[in-house]
């Protein structure tokens, strides 16, 4: 186990291209677990198996433990990388699967054999030792393939999209599983995703990307709550933020033109628009509440959808182009036609420059865009001994 | 960044046009060979330098004999196989592709064994039931032999397009109103239509140059392909009439391929690999 | 406009059961969503009413006419497909008039042209039309097999996972115009998903299937709230609803006292719930109970205890995993702002009204309170 730091990272395939991975900094405290997260073709892949030393370093450092492994082989870096399509020896035991690269590092049968057992008792795979992968499971064999990726000790261990090709019950499952066994082991690992609800779940931190580039590097909730750009924050949350671009009208509200929709401008915001006369504003679902009552502060709006989803109401109120979605708690007072009040909670407003996309602030907030020497010392969840 | 690998990069680029170059003229030197011959006098024929003074003599022997008689004999024959070849072929592909039924892959191994047996193989069994059958000597004779050429290739490049195909568009096409014939002239032949052009050219070339069928099943309704061998006359060997005869018969080919390029490229990549 | 039955639809591919003894009806204008899990029979479903595959057996109705021996083109129904079946060699007009240039549905040019308008305008794709397929992007390609279905003004519509390619975002909002668009339209719809979310949301009704057989049909409300069988409970909700099987110990008229999750408990009942209690063969039922109805406290009088097994943040909502006194883990969906240390001791409770009861045997629904779901 030990931290890993990569500094201005970069991957460049092809001189026609913009860079798969561009100038990425990141640094992984030892025994945290790092999301890389993204859409395909966003470079996460790319890192993590650059970080495997299964692709070449175009410019940058990587290093593992303090050691520059750059050029190191694959199988002197210390790295254990459990592959996205499971990827194990058909004609070998599950036994046999564990312990082949023990085997190839020399170790004892005695030693070997404890190491498999111990692994397996972790992973809940005793009873597989002794069947080939193809009579397995995808859930088994992706648990094998997790032990194989574990039973060296990796300094650091690598999940390349580990529950993507499990049906959604098992993905639940493994999820909380995998969680657990890092709160249990404290392995310095990074899981690849496109699923921004599994890095949610299961970082310390996340990192998220886009066309090569870091876009924000923190824990989950603040990369939800406070989305360092549009894209960032468009990614993350399910249903999806309520993004849209609104003018800053002479009433002193903001507004989508040529609808009913103004939104009065407090101070706080005020001090963030500046001067500017368009932004773009998002709300997460949940952080609108749909009334009845007129306020001089709630928008109104007619409804146009309800959704009935069991444990909480959407109800989407349109304003031209934009249709606004708010999540309540379960309730069969809305129904499409009905006049209603928005009310924005302010807390949950999100400000983006209409051009570049980024967050307005104040400077009180700062995107954690750190470089790797100067992480900052969050609080990581420990195990508390029962 | 851009500006320090660029010169290493020109030299690679020159460095690959070389190879293509060379290449080129690898590839295409018989063809020069032939030209080079078609226009040489027989008394330089031998010389092996450049040197020559060119001549369109057997060019003229050659259009002036019963050449070009066989050459639309060969026309005919090789048109009217690979008609018959699409008319059969699109829909035996379309059943192989798009039909579950029993022994389909073993009828479609079979009509590609056809073309595992060297022709000599069964020329004499097929040469005697020609004759019985008064086959022999016949344009659709030929025609008909043809198809052991020309049906395996059609249908094995073309089965490869058709699965290509999801059966979700022509269901959808069959609920927007239209009947099972309309949707597979409307929607489905202009889908395959790159891999039916590819597919028909080659069964033109390889019918077209189809030897050892015409050589052996016919007479009179010769092909150009096997008259060539008239002008190896006992005594003398008549290289540039040869040359001349050759290549006045690989026009049409060429002329095709120039003409469907681009279809050519496009309907083998697709096809090759799926096949 | 017309009425669908369905009456012992079964097909079989091969050995394989497609669908067996599906029998449905869905009304005029009703919309209708056929929910389960991948291979469950939803696609063969509505691949027996287009007329794309034929049944082994039984009888399929639109309005007054049976249509078994009609073709699929006679029938007079459009289906978006999955894998959306765009004709790839026309553009996105071309592919829209596709339809109403068919024998069957043959209209005037000028006609044609008003039609593909107005619906991709509805569809916000009227820049696209010239496109060809291949430049579109996903979600476009759905809502050009959207509007190719839309233009034919059908007696029936049939959708099979029309946005089950779309990634998350769009999915959520497509979903939401999608039913803005239903009150437009006012067509006879079965739509065929994969995803909760849209079964409940979009349909008036949703059937429930599962390995070829249908195994509840019923309003959103009714499969959520009082799901048939165990396994349409756990069908519905992310995470699972939680299962336990309990120990009747002690009971009497307006409470229970049980053993689950290894504690005693005891929760207050209705005298339906009673009456169900009483015809129940062992002493033992099963009960289950919705993450989101978890309560996790913090006050000291909850009644069970537990330990924190892994806590997973979503951003607004949090999964905690308990590990239960007798070990059986427990799924609990908690706000978003509270925090979990993995191996706590912490104590959790359900409320009685968000208990469902189901036969241990059976594994049928019994009964629940009769709380109204949402309150009011």
């Amino acid at each position: 186990m030990a931290e890993l730091i990569l500094k201005t990272l970069t991957k460049v395939y092809s001189q026609a291209q913009s860079p798969a991975v561009d100038q990425l900094n990141l640094g992984v405290r030892d025994g945290e677990f790092i999301a890389l997260l993204g859409p395909s073709g966003c470079g996460k892949s790319t890192t993590l198996r650059m970080v495997a030393g299964l692709e070449s370093v175009t410019s940058g450092e990587i290093r593992i433990g303090n050691k520059l492994v750059n050029d190191l082989h694959p199988k002197d870096r210390g790295v254990g990388l459990a592959f996205e399509n499971y990827a194990l020896y058909p004609p070998l035991k599950v036994r046999d699967n564990l312990a082949f690269n023990l085997r190839a590092h020399g170790l004892g049968a005695k030693e070997i054999n404890r190491r498999v057992d111990e692994i397996a008792r972790t992973l809940q795979i005793q009873e597989l030792l002794d069947l080939k992968p193809a009579v397995l499971s995808s859930g088994q064999k992706q648990r094998v393939n997790m032990a194989r990726a574990m039973v060296r000790r990796p300094s650091v261990l690598l999940l390349d999209e580990p529950l993507s090709h499990l049906d959604a019950r098992l993905r639940v499952e493994l999820r909380t599983e995998i969680k657990r066994l890092h709160a249990e082991q404290r392995f310095t690992t990074i899981i690849v995703t496109h699923d921004q609800l599994e890095a949610m779940a299961l970082a310390d931190r996340i990192a998220v990307m886009n066309e090569g580039k870091l876009q924000q590097f923190d824990t989950p909730l603040e990369v939800f709550n406070h989305p360092a750009n549009e894209f960032v924050a468009g990614f993350l949350g399910e249903p999806p933020m309520n993004i849209f671009r609104t003018v800053v009208a002479d009433s002193g509200r903001l507004v989508i033109p040529d609808t009913d929709f103004a939104l009065p401008i407090t101070p706080a915001i005020q001090k963030l628009v500046g001067p500017r006369k368009e932004l773009k504003l998002g709300i997460r679902p949940w952080g609108i509440r749909v009334s009845q009552t007129q306020t001089d502060a709630a928008v109104p709006g007619v409804v146009v959808v309800v959704e009935d989803l069991g444990d909480e109401t959407r109800v989407g109120v349109r304003y031209g182009e934009v249709l606004i979605m708010s999540s309540i708690p379960i309730t069969r007072r809305y129904r499409p036609g009905l006049p209603v009040f928005l009310n924005f909670n302010e807390e949950d407003l999100n400000l983006f420059d209409p051009t570049t996309g980024e967050r307005l602030s104040d400077g009180s907030y700062q995107a954690n865009q750190t470089a790797p020497e100067t992480v900052s010392k969050n609080e990581i969840q420990a195990p508390v001994s029962r | 960044m851009t500006q320090s690998r660029s010169p290493l990069a020109k030299i690679g680029k020159g460095l690959q046009i070389l190879l293509l170059l060379a290449y080129a003229v690898f590839a295409l030197f018989p063809l020069l060979w032939m030209f080079i011959m078609s226009i040489k006098p027989d008394s330089q024929m031998l010389t092996t330098t450049f040197i020559f003074t060119p001549t369109l003599e057997n060019y003229a022997t050659v259009l002036h004999s019963d050449y070009m008689q066989f050459f639309f004999n060969n026309l005919i024959v090789s048109v009217a196989a690979v008609l018959v070849s699409l008319v059969v072929g699109v829909p035996a592909a379309y059943a192989l592709a798009r039909f579950q039924f029993k022994g389909k892959e073993d009828i479609a191994f079979t009509i590609l064994s056809f073309r595992f047996a060297p022709e000599i193989l069964v020329i004499l069994p097929l040469y005697l039931i020609y004759q019985r059958l008064g086959l022999y000597d016949t344009y659709f004779g030929l025609i008909w032999v043809y198809q052991l050429i020309t049906l395996p290739l059609l249908i094995w490049i073309l089965r490869g397009f058709f699965e290509d195909i999801s059966p979700d568009i022509e269901a959808a096409a069959q609920l927007d109103g239209y009947t099972w014939w309309q949707v597979f002239l409307r929607v489905l032949l202009p889908l395959v239509k790159p891999g039916l052009v590819a597919a028909g050219l080659l069964c033109f070339i390889f019918a077209w140059n189809s030897f050892t069928f015409p050589l052996l099943l016919s007479n009179n309704v010769q092909t150009s392909t096997v008259i060539a061998l008239r002008y190896l006359a006992s005594d003398t060997v008549h290289y540039g009439q040869v040359a001349a005869a050759a290549a006045i018969s690989a026009l049409p080919e060429v002329i095709l391929a120039l003409l469907i390029q681009k279809h050519l490229v496009r309907g083998l990549s697709f096809g090759a690999v799926k096949g | 406009m017309a009425s669908i039955q369905l009456s012992g639809l079964t097909k079989f591919y091969g050995k394989r059961r497609g669908v067996e003894d599906v029998s449905l009806e869905v009304g005029d204008q009703e919309f209708l969503t056929v929910f389960g899990p991948a291979g469950a029979g939803k696609t063969t479903t509505l691949n027996l009413i287009a007329g794309i595959v034929t049944p082994d057996r039984g009888s399929i109705r639109i309005g007054d006419k049976t249509v078994d021996a009609l073709e699929p083109a006679d029938r007079n129904v459009a289906m978006v497909f999955e894998s959306y079946a765009l004709y790839p060699q026309f553009t996105v007009y071309q592919n829209m008039a596709f339809p109403l240039r068919s024998p069957k549905h043959r209209l005037p040019a000028a006609e044609v042209e008003q039609r593909v308008r107005h619906f991709a305008a509805m569809l916000k794709i009227d820049h696209l039309l010239d496109r060809q397929i291949q430049a579109l992007s996903n979600g476009q390609r759905q809502r050009t097999a959207l509007g190719r279905a839309l233009v034919r003004r059908p007696d029936v519509f049939l959708m099979d996972e029309p946005l089950s390619h779309l990634d998350a975002k769009l999915r959520h909002s497509m979903r939401a115009e999608l039913k803005e668009m239903r009150s437009q339209l006012g067509t006879t719809t079965i739509y065929v998903t994969h995803d909760y979310l849209e079964a409940m949301s979009l349909g008036d009704r949703v059937a429930v299937i599962n390995q070829g057989r249908i195994l509840q049909v019923g309003t959103p409300e009714e499969v959520y709230f009082r799901p048939a069988t165990v396994e349409v409970a756990q069908l519905f909700g992310d995470p699972e609803i939680n299962l336990i099987v309990a120990k009747i110990r002690n009971r009497q008229s307006t409470s229970v006292r049980v053993q689950a999750l290894g504690e005693d408990w005891s929760f207050p009942i209705t005298p339906e719930i009673g009456s169900a209690l009483d015809k129940l063969p062992g002493d033992s039922v099963q009960l289950g109970f919705r993450p989101a109805d978890v309560t996790v406290g913090v006050n000291g009088n909850s009644s069970l205890h537990g330990v924190v097994y892994s806590f997973e943040p979503l951003g607004t909502k949090s999964v905690l995993t308990i590990d239960s006194v007798a070990g059986q883990r427990v799924r609990a969906l908690v706000d978003g702002h509270r925090t979990f240390q993995v191996d706590r001791r912490i104590e959790f409770s359900v409320p009685s009204a968000a208990l469902i009861f189901f036969d241990p045997e059976s594994t049928r629904y019994l009964v629940r309170s009769t709380r109204t779901e949402g309150g009011d």
